[in-house]
């Protein structure tokens, strides 16, 4: 398929670019309503399109501790009522002119953004106005919102990637709120319409968001309606949330995460990293994309292109308003997982050991200031940008001189934000696969190991008092662990409180000991049976169990740990449709 | 809408070199940017049984280096030029295509053009990129929940094998994939009489269009490929099956259609249609299941489009507590009300509305200007439609969508899965590489797999409608 040979010899060396083009940034215009609420404008005719997006400094972090959740159920309760409108007529409403309305939080923000033609340009901003500022909440609306999503957590533990940024984030955060990265079953059936209103009341006050308004406007009108609609918009008082640090990490340790039967394995390994607006932002950001930032980079090259583990492998820069962390992700096939961690950490320790080439260095810049124009094509990427821009008080030429501050990294800085923010030796390790078939492969490449199931459960022994260099592995078969420790802690009878998707099941387990082995019974709505195949090992214990759940006949297998009177644990049926339920109990008598 | 609404209006310039290549140019100098594409001719619909996923394979092979092109330097050319690239196949096509700052121009030529000349296939790339697209694989269809079962599908709707195949194929063709199958689909499909090019985007049309001439006259014309059979009898392949799924928390429903070809009266019908059954929470599925009944958690559907016989799904999870066939009747009477009463005067509103909404939305950026107008080249002959394809689907009237409703979503002619979750880890652990795959006949619909959207407020994605290349650079630092 080769030509016999080249004469054509302009195809040797790749082309000179022609002459560069200029490009025209937008000036936004910027003003502030008596109320506090800060307005950009933009005005692009190009096209009959008109964009709004309101963004509020408030977000999932913000969320009550008792009620994870409950600013996405806020934003999605945003549109299913206000006080002239019912759900139907607002989904009616905005699909009869063609449009888009919607509303979502991040961990940090919360945007309200809507989308029409300019033809439609009063009526967009009218529904978006009234869902924004005049939410009713119906109990209805908000019963069916609850019940959807109880299902929606169940729905999401299928998915390997929920599962590890779900771990990921309780290890790298802690008790910092970035650690929650969902709603759980009891915050879903404790939130209530009085936590919707008083929430909304609070947190969406227009002293505390900024406006972005782009597209076929002529700024003194798009004003005077932007007034009218949202003039009368009540300011209160911004609330500052201060929030613990995230932990200090000491070691590095592998949290792996069971999902028997996995295809793939899902790797994440992570270090603490920068805010969005710290000084060595960019330097970061040239960093992240010379190692992994896309198909060019380093770790794709190392471990897709050279090694074919993976369909895709990167690094990205989780940047938030009040912490952040630098992680290395991939998906690779099971059994060239700790194949995959070598390669990692090779190039996790190249990036800090090596000075980049001038080659790279400058291959990033290009990436990072070619791509820049390309985000401005479309009026949702410059307004992107610009609320970025407002709601990190990144400042006001920000656009102009992003260019100039990439090129602007040196090497040397590089390499020195390399050396602070990938540091492999404390790294987190994720990964989420098949237990069985893993923890041999990948064990080694750390100095501890903990074991969780997927309902985000541990499953291993926790021995805190073990040797530095040991690691514990015998998670998935603790059955065949014999009987020793601390047998007759057992003994006796258990309150327990199951967590189920049907509501809070209360259940009383007795434990006796006969002829040295424990025996037990468990009743609960689900009815009454023994436990087999009791299994113990200090503080651990696992049985079967038959229970009725719905009048369906289920096996079960229920783990616990004790620690003192208390035992907690989880249940998993052989029903994929039933979640692992959890349970927390103490002993009565 | 406004009668004095017009979409505004896309130039176009188009020319056919010596060798066949059809080149097609339209300037747009608001952005400092151009966007290039490539279609090839040639999708899953020209594979035969045994050599499925062939078409998805060579795609990642375009990577692997030409002869001025090292290995794996595209990517590094476009991503160290500051463009963005990808690659994907679907059913009726290949496709190649860059957004990069307008003076890169030259460079996009270059490579593409050096690949569609003197591609370089080998042994060690074609292995490393089969462990790519086998994981490829794992990752969108093995490791998740329902999207297996959305592959089925199609292989119950169609009873064609080249229309009833994934575009991602089988583990076990793809392990059979020889050196030489290999050349020889480049040598029958690659050719510049088989491929269309387009040019969109802030550049000189003299100066782009010399450029063309210089990079790609020169490339020798073939023998067109072989002819592609996607008749299809009208009957689904399968009414009905169960389907075990070991990652899927929640039992859920499909439910599948043979559809018209694309740009035929009915499709246009029958895409409105299901627009009025399922875009969006004002929809009639979505308006009687997710509200109404409040009988599923989440309901979900669309068209997918092919130059033979198209295909229409929905996809329902019922709540804990309803009955798969509860849902099904329900899903089927909201269709025999809309083909009884057809669409009422609101509802033609909003059609039109968002039909011209999404128009002018989709014309901001270069890239999707760029693909519409290749598609319109090379399935109809003529680019033109991109500007006049709307009026198509403003003409359609209310009594003609209740005839395509009536005519083609037919409870007597269509394919139901049931998917059941199955116990946890009763799928075996990965084999080997080199081992036999555990689900060899998976397909890929035109329909995309569904992904329930992480967070109860989050809004849904698009769904991807093709087999992307490779994943592009994920800019997390930016949101």
């Amino acid at each position: 398929m080769m030509p016999d040979n080249q004469l054509e010899t302009f195809r040797r060396q790749p082309p000179a670019p022609l002459a560069p083009r200029p490009l025209n940034l937008p000036t936004p215009e910027e003003t502030t309503l008596a109320n506090g609420l800060r307005v950009v404008l933009v005005e692009n005719a190009r096209l009959p399109l008109v964009t709004y997006r309101l963004a509020l400094r408030t977000g999932d972090a913000h969320d009550p501790p008792a009620l994870p959740g409950l600013t996405d159920i806020v934003t999605s309760m945003l549109n299913e009522g206000t006080e002239t409108r019912t759900s139907r007529r607002i989904a009616d409403d905005v699909a009869r002119i063609g449009a888009t309305l919607g509303a979502g939080a991040s961990s940090d923000n919360t945007t309200v953004a809507a989308t029409a033609l300019s033809q439609f340009d009063d009526q967009i901003l009218d529904l978006m106005a009234d869902i924004t500022l005049r939410p009713s909440f119906p109990e209805d609306e908000l019963e069916l919102t609850k019940q959807n999503a109880l299902q929606n957590l169940i729905a999401q533990r299928g998915q390997p990637s929920f599962l590890a940024n779900e771990r990921l984030a309780r290890v790298m955060y802690g008790e910092h709120p970035y650690s929650v990265v969902s709603a759980t079953p009891e915050s879903i059936a404790a939130i209530s319409r009085d936590d919707l209103v008083r929430f909304h009341r609070r947190r969406f006050i227009p002293n505390n968001a900024v406006l972005v308004v782009g597209g076929d406007i002529r700024r003194a009108d798009a004003l005077r309606r932007i007034e009218e609609f949202f003039g009368a918009w009540q300011p209160g008082e911004p609330e500052a949330a201060a929030f613990p640090d995230p932990p200090a990490r000491a070691r590095r340790t592998l949290y792996l995460v069971d999902r028997p039967g996995s295809a793939q394995s899902n790797i994440i390994i992570a270090n603490a990293a920068i805010t969005r607006t710290d000084p060595d932002y960019f330097p970061v950001l040239v960093m992240h994309t010379v190692l992994g930032a896309n198909a060019s980079s380093r770790i794709f090259m190392n471990l897709r292109e050279d090694k074919g583990y993976t369909y895709g492998a990167y690094t990205s820069l989780d940047a938030r308003r009040t912490a952040g962390s630098f992680r290395a992700t991939a998906e690779v096939r099971t059994p060239v997982t700790g194949e995959s961690l070598k390669e990692f950490f090779y190039e996790l320790g190249r990036i800090r050991e090596e000075p980049v080439t001038e080659k790279e260095l400058l291959d990033a810049q290009n990436y990072l200031t070619g791509i820049f124009p390309i985000r401005l094509e479309t009026l949702d990427g410059l307004i992107d940008q610009l609320i970025q821009i407002k709601m990190h008080d990144l400042p006001d030429d920000y656009l102009q001189t992003y260019r100039e501050r990439v090129s602007a990294v040196t090497r040397e800085q590089v390499q020195r934000v390399a050396r602070r923010y990938v540091t492999p030796d404390i790294a987190a390790i994720v990964v989420v696969g098949d237990a069985d078939a893993l923890t041999d492969e990948i064990k080694g490449y750390a100095e501890e190991m903990e074991i969780y199931d997927s309902a985000g459960q541990r499953k291993d022994t926790p021995t805190p008092e073990r040797a530095a260099d040991e690691t514990t592995t015998n998670g998935s078969n603790m059955s065949s662990t014999s009987t020793t420790g601390d047998q007759a802690g057992f003994v006796g009878s258990w309150q327990l409180e199951i967590t189920s998707p049907l509501g809070p099941q209360t259940a009383t387990l007795v434990v006796d000991e006969e002829g040295g082995a424990l025996r037990g019974r468990m009743s609960s709505s689900w009815g009454e049976a023994p436990l087999d195949t009791i299994t113990q090992s200090g503080d651990i214990f696992a049985a079967a169990i038959a229970l009725k759940i719905q009048g369906m006949a289920i096996q079960a297998n229920i783990e616990g740990r004790r620690e003192g009177d208390n035992l907690s644990g989880t249940i998993r049926t052989n029903m994929p449709i039933v979640p692992p339920l959890m349970f927390t109990g103490r002993k009565i008598s | 809408m406004s009668a004095s609404f017009t979409l505004p209006h896309i130039p176009i310039e188009q020319f056919t070199l010596e060798n066949g290549l059809r080149v097609v140019l339209s300037e747009d100098h608001s952005v400092p940017v151009v966007s290039v594409c490539v279609y090839y001719d040639v999708g899953s619909r020209n594979e035969r049984e045994g050599r499925t996923g062939f078409a998805h394979l060579f795609e990642h092979m375009m990577f692997q280096g030409s002869e001025n092109v090292p290995k794996a330097a595209h990517f590094q050319y476009i991503f160290n030029s500051g463009g963005t690239m990808n690659g994907t196949t679907s059913s009726e096509r290949t496709n190649y295509y860059e957004t990069l700052p307008a003076d890169q121009l030259p460079l996009a030529l270059w490579l593409e053009s050096d690949r569609m000349r003197s591609l370089k296939v080998t042994q060690e790339n074609l292995d490393n990129q089969r462990n790519a697209v086998q994981e490829e694989k794992r990752l969108n269809y093995d490791n998740r929940p329902y999207s297996n079962a959305f592959l089925r599908l199609n292989e119950l709707i169609y009873q064609n094998p080249a229309n009833a195949h994934s575009t991602i194929g089988s583990m076990q063709d793809l392990d059979d994939a020889t050196i030489e199958d290999i050349r020889e689909f480049f040598r029958i499909y690659y050719a510049p009489n088989n491929a269309v090019l387009v040019i969109v985007g802030d550049f000189d049309p003299a100066e782009a269009g010399a450029l063309v001439e210089k990079y790609f006259a020169t490339i020798p014309r073939q023998p067109a490929p072989p002819g592609v059979d996607v008749s299809e009898p009208s009957e689904v392949a399968a009414p009905f099956e169960t389907y075990p799924d070991p990652f899927a928390q929640l039992p859920a429903l499909m439910l599948g259609w043979k559809a018209p070809a694309r740009r035929t009266p009915d499709a246009y019908a029958l895409t409105l249609a299901s627009e009025l059954l399922l875009e969006g929470e004002s929809s009639r599925l979505y308006q009687k299941l997710v509200k109404g009944d409040e009988s599923v958690i989440a309901v979900q559907g669309s068209i997918g489009e092919r130059r033979g016989p198209s295909s229409l799904y929905v996809f329902a999870i019922p709540k804990p507590g309803r009955s798969t066939d509860e849902i099904r009747r329900a899903i089927n009477e909201e269709i025999a009300r809309l083909a009884a009463e057809g669409p009422s005067e609101e509802e033609m509103e909003k059609l039109r509305n968002s039909l011209l909404n999404d128009s002018v939305r989709g014309r901001q950026t270069t890239m999707y200007r760029a693909q519409r107008l290749a598609e319109y080249t090379l399935y109809d002959g003529d680019p033109h439609f991109v500007n006049t394809e709307v009026e198509r689907y403003l003409a359609v009237t209310p009594d003609e969508i209740k005839d395509a409703v009536a005519r083609y979503m037919r409870t007597d002619n269509h394919a139901v899965i049931e998917i059941i979750p199955a116990p946890e880890g009763t799928r075996q652990a990965e084999p080997a590489a080199d081992a036999a795959a555990p689900q060899q006949e998976e397909e890929q619909p035109g329909a995309p797999p569904p992904q329930l959207p992480p967070r109860p407020s989050t809004p849904e994605p698009a769904p991807p409608t093709e087999t992307p290349e490779t994943p592009i650079a994920r800019v997390t630092s930016e949101k």
